[in-house]
């Protein structure tokens, strides 16, 4: 299977969606909000894994 | 401690009854003879526009709550007015708003027929209510069923002389009870039977099984709304100073760059919905993101309060 290059993708996130990624932040003990967005693609991709 | 009987009555089939309960005080509906649907509102004592909201409780609770549920009042309120303390049976209804005298003339051809909206109204008119005040009704020993394909049925129920089901009030309530009319239908076994209410002073036991709530800022008063007053005519007219005021409004949007690397990106392409998205990787990864979220840190449905964790803080 060839390899997936690296990309950058831009996500639209409202006020509301943005107030509540940084509430997250400490919780899911991350720093910021980029990493807050791969780490749910992580644990999303490892849950459909699993299933 | 136990329970101090408070009164008693019997509700006569077709006939329903609104009783004054207070804070701390439970309410029986009993069986007398068996297989009768009881037709139930409720409305704050105080403030009859707060009322109970059966979508409210049926969002938070499923279709057929039982014991161990609350019964909630409309947003912007959100209070949890009654406590479901004991259920009997276990199965009761709140997907079917309430038999009317139209559904009776235009499916059976009666010019009058006893229905739910009409008893209801009745009783509560003891009160100063209007029959457009009648909601929704939670309906005790009704058996419905959704089916696959979201039809929703009605079949026989099988509660015998004696099933009771219990609701503490958790704020000073009206509470209407009432005999629910439908003899031609299988709601209460094709006949009309008398009811058993009773009021009991709330035993220690009682008060203890209720589950801690939250309070939240967002169950408002009618002192936090921009107009609180009642209106008193029934024409709709222009309120030429309104000025709009919606929350968050207006809706910004701002841009937040990830960079992916390949595996990362690997994995986008096999969570994306693609059949909603198409080639939109930012919408497909908004997706992946509150998806995920929802799956961490929901911790009730729908939009409950989170008794468990919230309630403990």
């Amino acid at each position: 299977m060839p390899e997936i290059a690296p990309r950058t993708v831009t996500l639209r996130l409202n006020q509301q969606q943005l107030e509540l990624l940084d509430r997250t932040l400490p919780r899911a003990g991350v720093t910021d909000r980029a990493e807050l967005v791969r780490l749910a693609l992580r644990e999303a991709a490892e849950q459909e894994a699993a299933r | 401690m136990t329970r101090t009987l408070i009164s008693e009555e019997i509700i006569a089939p077709g006939t329903g009854k609104a009783i004054e309960l207070l804070k701390g005080q439970v309410l029986r509906i009993e069986q007398v003879e068996g297989g009768q649907c009881v037709d139930f509102n409720a409305f704050n004592l105080h403030d009859y526009k707060e009322f109970m909201h059966c979508g409210r409780t049926r969002t938070v609770h499923g279709f057929n709550p039982s014991a161990g549920t609350f019964l909630w009042s409309a947003p912007p309120r959100e209070n949890a007015m009654m406590y479901f303390l004991a259920d009997t049976v276990g199965r009761n209804d709140v997907l079917f708003p309430r038999c009317s005298a139209f559904l009776y003339e235009s499916a059976y051809g009666f010019h009058d027929h006893t229905n739910c909206h009409d008893i209801q109204a009745e009783a509560q008119r003891e009160y100063g209510l209007t029959p457009d005040d009648v909601h929704d009704s939670f309906n005790f020993f009704m058996f419905t069923e959704v089916e696959v394909g979201g039809t929703v049925k009605i079949d026989r129920q099988s509660s015998k002389p004696g099933d009771h089901v219990e609701l503490l009030a958790l704020m000073d309530v009206l509470a209407v009870p009432n005999v629910c009319g439908a003899d031609v239908m299988r709601t209460s076994n094709f006949s009309l039977k008398p009811i058993r209410v009773s009021v009991f002073q709330a035993s220690a036991e009682d008060l203890a099984q209720v589950p801690a709530l939250p309070r939240l800022a967002s169950q408002r008063t009618p002192a936090q709304f921009r107009n609180p007053t009642i209106k008193a005519t029934r024409e709709l007219t222009r309120d030429p100073a309104y000025r709009p005021e919606f929350t968050n409004a207006p809706i910004r949007e701002e841009t937040l760059e990830v960079a992916l690397s390949g595996e990362e990106a690997a994995m986008l392409d096999r969570l994306a919905r693609r059949e909603l998205y198409g080639d939109d990787d930012g919408a497909a990864l908004r997706d992946v993101l509150f998806s995920w979220w929802e799956t961490r840190f929901l911790t009730a449905a729908n939009g409950a309060p989170s008794m468990e964790t919230d309630a403990a803080g």
